[in-house]
């Protein structure tokens, strides 16, 4: 008995998840925490929240190129789920210190807040590195039920609840969809584990009807989860319900993660069969990008406008995914990278406009920003223009990557359509400039800018624009966290 | 004997009545037991699967699939009574402070 | 020092917006700016004092590894094209400066480091060997460029801005698609010297060609595709106005004579006569609109369109007469035709009106400046002994070399800038002063008073070169033999394996 235990888990094992488990772990503990502390001393629960977050990232720094692969081959540590991890500490930490100051704004300073938080990026944590359909499912559910609760976590704002609601709703739906595809794939297969899924894929005669339809139905179940088109819609209506730095982690963090598993699964698991899923996602890619730009035109709340251009920028990752290449992978890591810096930093602008009365949440309140307050409004101009593309922003060398892998791969009428479409993005992205810089400004502005959220927006500032002048170092890296897969 | 294609077929059936139920009610209520008729076709698929092939993993996934839903209606049901206290109804179609 | 004298040229004018961002009186920001730019233009020199005129190849060359993963490398160098528009863009940023010292009021440090940002961006365009520091450059023209026209423009500024950003964006990102086709067919490389020996296929050539010249037709701006010129020009303060007439249109010709011809030359060549025939619509149809004109800058815009025709036509008639006439005229306009708004910007600062109807006094009651605006008028339409008239006599040349009917249309388009540019003098200097002003100022009681000693300055250094060009072009045409023996070479060869349909 002791023996078969044995072979199940390996002392070893628990080191390669010690990462996770001290973020789960100090996720219970500051639950205490919260109750021990006074409520006047509360800043204890967010400085312990980055601690462990810190903690997690030495331990992920020194496990770091081992190539573990534990529990019987259903989580592994290698350069690509490290390179994700990266991302989601550096979301996770940018979404505590942007959070500070706006959550006493709102009248939501509670302890639960960053406990969420982090069972969220604990959940994403084990969605970079589950080989298993089964730790990815659980990773996955573990990265978004706390986002649902956070998104409705403005209990007094109708808004919020209702954006929490339909979050809920259809991401269970789409969760319900996935799992029917994985139960199809574990019918076919055999297994469940995504090794030995591309084994079968390749050893065995599965081509029929039901495994296009499993092959839909993980397509549209992922699609989901990274707002891809047409399974964007509750990506608007979420995006502007929540509390903004809930926002602006769900577009960095969970999406990344999504795509993390996204690419782990077909590229991994159905690679061998490329060719059936290579057209879904391509479809999936090009609508994205269509509808999500073109309807960001339309938009007059900044955060439905945002929200649409996430939907775009899935829009372009996913075009690296459908290159099918280590060099198409590589590009969507960078692409993931980049984004997670200039979605927090724009979001922390948009953070930081809310105030007493003030909201920012309309694009029109950003009116003459450039008058009054120059600094943040160049900052926010080289985040809209590095959203945009434009270069020597980050935006740029990432959109420019994705176009690298597509041509490489001869994909030239996809790059042209993902051209064009950021074409169509510029003109929303330079809108927002010419409303700042180019009209008087209605009122004053006042600016609830904190110690954390400056940081946060230095950072972002100083990484958008050295990685758009500087960015050999980085795509070494995803490339190299990419190749081994 | 029944064969697998029976379970098969049963779980297709249930999820298509799960997935129309929630696209076409209008109750909350009615639309998170419908996600959940939804899991558990996938749960019988599972276990039809797994039964099939001999193999555990389809009823080890079947476990944490009813743990995870049970979660997700905990979570849901908690910002439903959020909702209902700012909103004084279970119809989605008035659920509407949000355009789109 | 000379073994970075091109990034020294390049990036001074970074580092002197670096300056401003620390100092907040409007007149030390304006000497900075000045003497930032004109120390840059003093750096120039030594460029094109110390280039070898004997030689085709790429001088002041500088490489180093920058983003190793795509083979991409910080690759600078000038040839006998490039580096006369690195010294172009060099003295017209200071003339720029001169430009907008009273035009522009609010926001006067932003202005500047939008103005030193767009020269550094600029003068990298011209310098650049590796085509993803080339479209680095090209593409950061755009924000500064965007914000000068749409923050310190005219009254209908913010449409305009948007629509120029629109424009040359849409054309460029279809360059960069095929910039990176072209990375890939080359064997992954960026490196413009490889990619210009390297042999394409005849079908690769057609598709690559395409992409490439919408982005260069916009920028131009060729016929169908010049619609934001007019706008772009008429909205933007004065300085904008040179840097766009001066220095931008000249990149869209640059980059044909860098890429398309040596590039792909066959296809080049296979749509040689269709664009000849694009360019004679836009010499006639921009002489034509010009003539209608009442506003001073829409003029001048569509006289650009015009001009530019020409210089289209002279590239793609692929003999030598033809380019070097082209690259000079290049040249030429950026001098006039900057020379032209600056003129316009100087009499707008006093009388806050461009239209043509309200002027008619300048030869009495200005006439130093009358006098400067004579010389322009004459430069720009080619009469002998300027600049204009050694740029079209050449084109015409080359035009004869190829197919004599060419000449006529050549002939109708140079009379037709001759009508223009002198309903626009008469217009301006001698026209019907029905108002009777009192003596003091114009018909709408604003004060109006010759050049001064700032405006002076900048338009006697535009004349200097309206007459050097014209009396001794050898001097400027000399940098440029060698050069254009090279692409002539390279654009009349045949290149591609096989037709590959």
């Amino acid at each position: 008995m002791n023996s078969e235990v044995a072979a199940f888990f390996s002392p070893g094992d628990f080191l390669a998840i010690l990462p996770e488990m001290v973020i789960a772990g100090m996720a219970c503990l500051l639950l205490l925490v919260d109750i021990a502390v006074p409520r006047t001393k509360k800043c204890v629960v967010p400085a312990l929240a980055v601690l462990s977050v810190a903690v997690a990232a030495w331990f992920s720094y020194e496990l770091a190129g081992s190539g573990v692969s534990a529990f019987s081959g259903m989580f592994v540590l290698d350069g690509y789920s490290d390179f994700f991890k990266l991302i989601f500490y550096i979301v996770a930490v940018f979404a505590i210190l942007v959070s500070l100051r706006y959550i006493r704004t709102e009248e939501i300073d509670l302890g639960e807040y960053y406990v969420l938080l982090l069972f969220s990026l604990s959940g994403m944590m084990i969605m970079a590195s589950g080989t298993d359909l089964l730790t990815i499912y659980l990773g996955l559910e573990l990265a978004s039920l706390p986002v649902y609760a956070l998104v409705g976590f403005l209990q007094k704002s109708r808004k919020s609840n209702e954006a929490a609601m339909k979050y809920i709703i259809l991401g269970a739906f789409s969760s319900a969809i996935l799992l029917y595809g994985i139960s199809l794939i574990y019918g076919l297969t055999g297994t469940t584990q995504l090794a030995a899924i591309s084994a079968a894929l390749v050893t065995g005669d599965v081509n029929g009807p039901l495994f296009t339809l499993a092959v839909i139905m993980l397509v549209a179940g992922f699609g989901f989860k990274v707002a891809g088109f047409p399974f964007h819609m509750w990506a608007p209506d979420a995006y502007e319900g929540a509390p903004t730095p809930i926002t602006a982690f769900m577009a960095a963090g969970p999406k990344a993660a999504a795509f993390a598993v996204i690419m782990r699964v077909f590229l991994e698991g159905l690679y061998p069969a490329y060719d059936s899923w290579q057209m879904a996602i391509a479809a999936v890619a090009v609508g994205s990008m269509v509808v999500g730009n073109i309807t960001a035109i339309l938009q007059t709340s900044i955060k439905r406008m945002l929200a649409f251009s996430s939907v775009g920028h899935a829009g372009y990752a996913l075009l690296g995914l459908v290159a099918g290449s280590e060099e198409g992978m590589a590009s969507v890591m960078f692409y993931l990278f980049v984004y997670a810096f200039m979605n927090l930093g724009i979001f922390g602008i948009v953070i930081m406009m809310r105030k007493d009365s003030q909201s920012g949440d309309q694009i029109s309140h950003y009116t003459g920003l450039g008058k009054s307050n120059r600094l943040t409004a160049l900052a926010m101009l080289i985040f809209l223009f590095s959203l945009a593309g434009i270069p020597p922003t980050a935006g740029f060398i990432a959109k420019f990557y994705v176009f690298m892998a597509l041509i490489n791969k001869g994909m030239v009428g996809l790059a042209v359509i993902a051209a064009l479409m950021s074409a169509v993005a510029a003109y929303y992205y330079i809108r927002i400039v010419m409303l700042m810089y180019m009209r008087e400004p209605e009122k004053e502005f006042a600016l609830a800018s904190s110690r954390g959220l400056l940081c946060v927006l230095i950072i972002a500032l100083a990484a958008v624009v050295a990685l758009g002048v500087y960015p050999g170092y980085f795509i070494d890296l995803a490339r190299y966290a990419a190749f081994p897969l | 004997m029944v064969p697998v294609t029976w379970y098969i077929a049963l779980s297709a059936v249930l999820f298509m009545i799960g997935a129309a139920g929630v696209l076409t009610r209008r109750n909350v209520i009615v639309v998170l037991m419908s996600i959940e008729l939804m899991l558990n076709s996938v749960n019988i698929n599972f276990m039809a699967f797994s039964y099939m092939l001999g193999d555990m993993t389809g009823q080890i996934f079947t476990v944490f699939t009813i743990t995870v839903a049970a979660a997700e209606v905990a979570v849901a049901l908690g910002i439903l009574i959020a909702l209902v206290r700012s909103n004084k109804t279970f119809n989605v179609d008035e659920i509407d402070a949000l355009k789109g | 020092m000379s073994g970075h004298l091109l990034s020294s040229i390049i990036f001074l004018p970074v580092l002197g917006a670096l300056v401003l961002l620390f100092i907040k009186d409007a007149r030390a920001i304006r000497w900075v700016a000045l003497v930032t730019l004109g120390v840059d233009f003093a750096l120039a020199i030594p460029l094109l004092k110390g280039f070898d005129v004997s030689t085709h190849g790429m001088q002041f060359v500088e490489r180093h590894a920058w983003i190793p993963s795509w083979n991409i490398t910080y690759y600078l160098g000038v040839d006998g094209i490039s580096v006369l528009f690195v010294f172009l863009t060099a003295f017209l940023g200071v003339i720029c400066v001169l430009a907008s010292w009273k035009a522009i009021e609010k926001k006067v440090k932003e202005f500047m480091i939008a103005l030193l940002i767009m020269q550094a961006a600029m003068l990298g365009v011209f310098s650049s060997l590796d085509m993803f520091l080339f479209y680095l450059f090209w593409e950061a023209m755009l924000i500064p460029m965007y914000l000068i026209i749409g923050v310190w423009g005219g009254p209908n500024r913010v449409y305009s801005a948007i629509k120029f950003f629109l424009y040359t964006l849409a054309g460029s990102i279809l360059m960069l698609v095929g910039m990176i086709a072209l990375y890939f067919a080359a064997g992954n490389t960026f490196d413009m010297l490889v990619l210009m020996e390297h042999k394409y296929t005849f079908a690769f050539q057609i598709w690559v060609f395409m992409a490439f010249f919408v982005a260069f037709a916009v920028k131009v701006p060729m016929f169908p595709f010049h619609t934001w010129l007019p706008d772009a020009h008429v909205e933007a303060p004065t300085a904008g106005s040179i840097i766009l007439a001066g220095v931008l249109l000249k990149m869209g010709t640059y980059g044909f004579l860098r890429f398309c011809l040596t590039m792909f030359p066959d296809a080049s060549r296979f749509f040689a006569t269709p664009i000849i025939v694009i360019s004679i619509v836009a010499i006639i149809y921009g002489a034509f609109l010009a003539l209608a004109q009442k506003d001073l800058k829409k003029l001048v815009a569509y006289s650009s369109i015009s001009h530019m025709g020409f210089i289209t036509m002279g590239i793609f008639l692929f003999n030598k007469n033809g380019i070097e006439g082209a690259i000079l005229q290049m040249f030429n306009h950026g001098i006039t035709t900057s020379a032209l708004f600056l003129c316009i910007g100087i009499i707008y600062e006093r009388t806050h009106t461009r239209d043509i109807g309200d002027y008619g006094w300048a030869a009495s009651r200005v006439p130093v400046y009358a006098t400067f605006l004579f010389i322009f008028a004459l430069a720009s339409l080619g009469f002998p002994g300027t600049n204009g008239f050694i740029g079209e006599i050449l084109i015409a040349f080359g035009a004869y070399e190829v197919y004599k009917p060419y000449l006529i249309v050549l002939l109708m388009g140079i009379l037709g800038g001759a009508a223009y540019m002198l309903y626009m003098y008469k217009g301006m200097a001698f026209g019907a002063d029905s108002h009777g002003h009192d003596g003091h100022g114009d018909s709408h009681g604003h004060k109006v008073w010759d050049v001064d000693f700032r405006e002076a300055i900048a338009l006697l250094a535009l004349i200097v070169f309206v007459f050097w060009v014209g009396f001794h072009p050898e001097d400027f045409l000399g940098y440029m033999h060698e050069s254009v023996g090279n692409l002539i070479n390279q654009a009349t060869a045949s290149k591609f394996e096989g037709l590959g349909l």
